[in-house]
């Protein structure tokens, strides 16, 4: 070891506390990157990894109806590696008093062989016997019952028929069921007939042989397999190419491992100003020695190497400490997230190139932020540096700023000394307030986008004047079905409505017809007009929509086959629905040609739109309904869409509070390395005080005051920005991961909160370093140099 | 060895220019104890700052060692410094974080004058000569001042320079050790070294070849 890198680690060593305040400032920075870089790695391998062993179907192709033979006529298909039929239908279930839930049930063909979209058992029966069922892992949730419990299952032929959930599965191709409020369960052909359903299967899930990952080949070869099933006399309704080899939630988690990344670099950022201010106190402190080793012959280059050897010390000490907590970190949010997006996690293996990347980024990072003040101090030429006196050197009282400082009023001197005090040092407070205002704004903007979010959806919810939405299971008469209406207690108002799809190009959409004269939907229209009860061609559509496909602009002109029907339509407005899938309006008489008057759902505005009111209205629409003959398929109230939402929302909301929990520690942090060089380079001043009879309490109480006094700023400088900086934090979140907008709305609140914060954070930062100011002798503080 | 012609120094002050040296010209030959006197703020220390290089003149040539030292970058001036010139300060001005033994290496550390292997035992061998061997692994907080002007001169006699500077080494000394530090530049001499010393010490006539007197900037001749 050389004797300057001996005088770098002495250095430190005599600085001991402070080093240990940045290194753990620097560390945390390096451990949040570290835990999003792992987890990025983790989470993306496990996933597609997870998902892929499923053999995920590359094509679904709904038939009318499917058989062996038809099954093995398709397997002739050397393009074709597996077939497998499926039946999905639609339903309700209930447990013990609960309300009834929707239902996905699906009917697996031979649990002894799944070899497209595989499920694992995870716990209980497999294959569930005839009159049992097995619930989806995540779906338990939404159920509220228990391996072993009685439930009650009817598809929308009305059948009420108990059955018992034997045991649990994972489908890992499955959307979260708690997020989407529905109950995914398993079961066969056997159990279905006790429902009264029809034993067919429905759905043909196929895997292409060759080139699994590319869509264009899995389309062709699905539109082959369509064209042999139709030659055989069968019916195919709809062929689906689910993105090749992507789990469908793999984009969400990667906008929202993005942001978390953009967001570890920035704490990073900020503890490499912490590293800057630390070396900057130091720089200035040991001004003398340099000019003294410049005396004795050390160049610029050779003194500047000392004090970037300690930054390399720093980033080193720091990665040390910051991979394990990372790895940690890491651990605990790929769980998160895989509970979030129900997979599971095989192994945390993290990569080599995150341990390469992170111990690169960590160690540079300080040497980069070192790289002004070292320079910079050791460039000093040696006169000017010998004639330095090392503390108090700084000049306050020349700028305007400092004279404009002594005008401020007050008689407590002491507060007005430690209020002049927190300006002396202009750079390093520059910095110590960017650090805590960064932790403001990141809170300040988590409640503003929670606020913003909640107001977006009131919004959106708002324009919806329907309480109970009930899908039928076929097309009704609506004159028969308002009747039905009529008999049921607590309905204000209803409206039979039509729902089916339709598609442009690749692009499938939803189509929503309704009476042009609507009473229960007055959507927010932001360029064009809304329906008029005259139109026959017209067709008003969502952002989401006209976001997709570029053709869907007001005032164009388009074809589109509607339920069987093709004909040109035009685009006469664009309505804004935060959230929502890309849907089309379009009045119900110019789609009702074919089949007049018949509709497929109804929308009801009730008397009450509290829970047990509306299941009361369901059943007694249900019994009224079946008395005409007809059925519903399922029925889902507004209280339910918007719980699905509020959770999608909750987990931005955890995020940024997390974030600014962060942010806010590596504030504090670098308000205790400030409040610490601040008293440190005033030792002389505070031994002064002492000797004209300040008393240790007072000088304690004016570094506290100092503390306070950048607190606050911080405060009012992250209030000042959290307008503009929130609405920019909310609408990039919001669009990345929903492709919508936001409808800001600010929260006064959080600037109250705020505050405490900033004082409570700011008075624990200044406590050590103001009590060993106020333990200073006199003797000792002049002494010191 | 030095030789000093017509330099002049100026500084910019927020009162006027200030002329800290006026027409200097001085010669110095080596081996050489040279005593600079006069008052407090004379221009002493600003005369010793020329010849380490420390300082430059506004006008004028500085020649030490046939170097003309004005002209040559900052970067090679310290590099130069550290073989031709060992300075000595008068508040000894030793790393606070190094032993003394250490402080005694770091020129030689800078200027790679020695083998690494053979540095400590040098250090070690110029602290028995200055008469503070005891005392190598010391901090230098834990050295009385004496002491610590010892390991001073030690480290400026690191890089065996021909020039020995010392700016009132006994400025911050009691006068026995005043004496002994005076009688130490001496024995420097003695070897060949050539000494220059600004200092108010009566005793310096005592030990100096000869004295350069300066006044308000100006050589008294």
């Amino acid at each position: 070891m050389t004797t300057p890198w001996r005088k770098a680690m002495r250095d430190f060593w005599h600085e001991r506390a402070r080093t240990i305040l940045v290194i753990l400032a620097i560390a945390l920075g390096i451990a949040a990157f570290a835990a999003v870089m792992s987890s990025y790695a983790i989470l993306t391998r496990e996933l597609d990894r997870g998902y892929l062993d499923t053999n995920p179907a590359s094509a679904v192709l709904r038939v009318d109806s499917i058989d062996d033979e038809l099954v093995a006529a398709v397997l002739q298909n050397p393009e074709v590696s597996n077939a497998e039929p499926r039946r999905t239908i639609s339903g309700q279930i209930k447990s013990g008093p609960m309300q009834w839930r929707n239902l996905m049930l699906f009917v697996v063909k031979d649990y002894g062989d799944i070899r497209v979209n595989k499920l694992e058992p995870e716990k209980g029966a497999w294959p569930p016997a005839p009159g049992e069922i097995l619930i989806e892992r995540d779906a338990f949730q939404v159920v509220r019952a228990h391996i072993g419990d009685a439930v009650t299952v009817k598809t929308a032929n009305g059948v009420e028929q108990p059955l018992v959930i034997s045991g649990r599965v994972h489908d890992v191709g499955q959307a979260q069921a708690r997020m989407e409020n529905i109950v995914y369960a398993y079961t066969n052909l056997d159990t279905l007939v006790q429902l009264g359903e029809k034993p067919y299967y429905d759905r043909l899930n196929i895997l292409v042989a060759e080139n699994r990952f590319d869509e264009d080949h899995i389309r062709r070869v699905a539109a082959d397999v369509k064209s042999l099933i139709e030659s055989r006399g069968h019916e195919v309704w709809r062929v689906d190419v689910p993105p090749p080899g992507k789990h469908p939630h793999s984009d969400l988690m990667g906008m929202l491992l993005l942001a978390m990344s953009s967001f570890g670099l920035f704490v990073l950022v900020l503890s490499g100003i912490l590293v800057v201010n630390l070396l900057t106190a130091m720089m200035a402190s040991q001004v003398r020695q340099i000019g003294v080793m410049k005396a004795i012959g050390g160049t610029r280059t050779a003194i500047a190497r000392i004090y970037f050897s300690q930054a390399l010390f720093l980033g080193v000490a720091a990665v040390i400490v910051a991979l394990p907590l990372g790895l940690i970190g890491s651990r605990a949010l790929c769980q998160y997230m895989a509970v979030f997006l129900n997979f599971n996690i095989y192994s945390f293996a993290v990569p080599v190139w995150v341990y390469l990347l992170v111990a690169v980024v960590g160690i540079a990072a300080p040497l980069a932020a070192a790289a002004y003040p070292v320079w910079k101090g050791s460039g000093a030429p040696v006169r000017v540096a010998l004639a330095d006196f090392g503390l108090a050197q700084t000049t306050f009282g020349v700028s305007r700023f400092d004279r404009a400082l002594t005008g401020l009023g007050g008689s407590f001197r002491p507060l007005l000394l430690a209020i002049r005090n927190s300006f002396r040092r202009r750079a390093r407070l520059v910095l110590t307030l960017a650090t805590l205002a960064a932790g403001g704004l990141f809170f300040l903007s988590a409640l503003n986008v929670r606020s913003s979010m909640i107001n977006t959806l009131d919004r959106m919810f708002a324009t919806r004047k329907f309480d109970l939405t009930v899908n039928l299971r076929e097309m009704y008469d609506n004159e028969k079905l308002l009747q039905a209406v009529g008999e049921t207690p607590g309905i204000r108002r209803a409206e039979g409505w039509l729902t089916t799809e339709s598609s442009l190009g690749n692009e499938r959409f939803g189509v929503v017809a309704l009476p042009a004269d609507t009473q229960l939907l007055e959507p927010e229209i932001i360029e064009g007009r809304g329906l008029l009860p005259s139109d026959t061609d017209a067709i008003v559509v969502n952002n989401a929509l006209a976001g997709r496909l570029a053709e869907m602009r007001v005032g164009k002109t388009l074809t589109l086959s509607i339920d069987n029907l093709e004909k040109s339509w035009r685009v006469v407005g664009l309505a804004r629905e935060a959230f929502s899938p890309s849907v089309g309006y379009v009045p119900l008489n110019a789609i009702q040609q074919q089949s007049p008057k018949m509709v497929n759902s109804l929308r009801l505005s009730l008397d009450r739109p509290d829970e047990d009111s509306i299941a009361a209205v369901k059943t007694s629409l249900d019994r009224n309904l079946e008395q005409q003959g007809m059925r519903a398929r399922s029925s889902t109230s507004k209280a339910d869409t918007r719980f699905g939402f509020d959770q999608h929302m909750v987990m931005i909301y955890v995020f940024l509070i997390v974030m600014s929990a962060i942010i806010g520690v590596v504030g504090g942090l670098g308000l205790m390395t400030t409040m610490s060089l601040n008293v440190l380079e005033r030792r002389r001043e505070m031994g002064v005080l002492r000797a004209i009879g300040a008393t240790p309490r007072i000088v304690w109480l004016m570094v506290i005051a100092e503390g306070l006094v950048i607190g606050v700023l911080s405060w009012a400088i992250a209030a000042l920005l959290a307008w503009p900086v929130s609405k920019f934090v909310g609408d990039s979140l919001v669009s990345m991961m929903f492709r919508s907008g936001l409808d800001f709305t600010f929260e006064p609140l959080g600037l109250v909160i705020w505050l405490l914060v900033s004082i409570a954070l700011s008075a624990v930062a200044s406590f050590v370093p103001a009590w060993r100011a106020s333990r200073a002798t006199v003797r000792e503080a002049l002494a010191y140099e | 060895m030095i030789s000093l012609h017509q330099v002049n120094k100026k500084y910019e002050t927020p009162a006027g220019v200030f002329a800290a040296l006026r027409d200097v010209d001085a010669e110095i030959r080596a081996g050489e104890f040279v005593g600079v006197v006069g008052k407090s703020g004379s221009g002493k220390s600003t005369l010793l700052n020329m010849i380490a290089g420390i300082d430059r003149p506004s006008s004028g040539t500085v020649t030490v060692a046939g170097t003309t030292i004005h002209t040559l970058p900052e970067n090679k001036l310290a590099a130069w410094r550290g073989r031709n010139v060992g300075f000595v300060f008068q508040f000894f001005q030793l790393l606070p974080t190094l032993t003394a033994v250490e402080n005694v290496m770091l020129p030689m550390d800078f200027c790679k004058t020695f083998p690494a292997r053979e540095r400590r035992k040098r250090a070690e061998e110029l602290l028995e000569r200055v008469g503070v061997g005891p005392q190598a692994d010391k901090l230098p907080a834990t050295l009385s001042g004496g002491e610590q002007q010892r390991v001073a001169i030690a480290r400026s006699l690191a890089n065996e320079p021909p020039l020995v500077i010392a700016d009132e080494p006994t400025g911050n000394l009691d006068s026995v050790t005043a004496h002994d530090i005076l009688d130490l530049f001496r024995n420097l001499a003695n070897f060949g070294t050539t000494v220059v010393i600004a200092t108010h010490e009566p005793g310096i006539v005592r030990v100096s070849d000869r004295k350069i007197e300066i006044t308000d900037g100006e050589v008294l001749r």
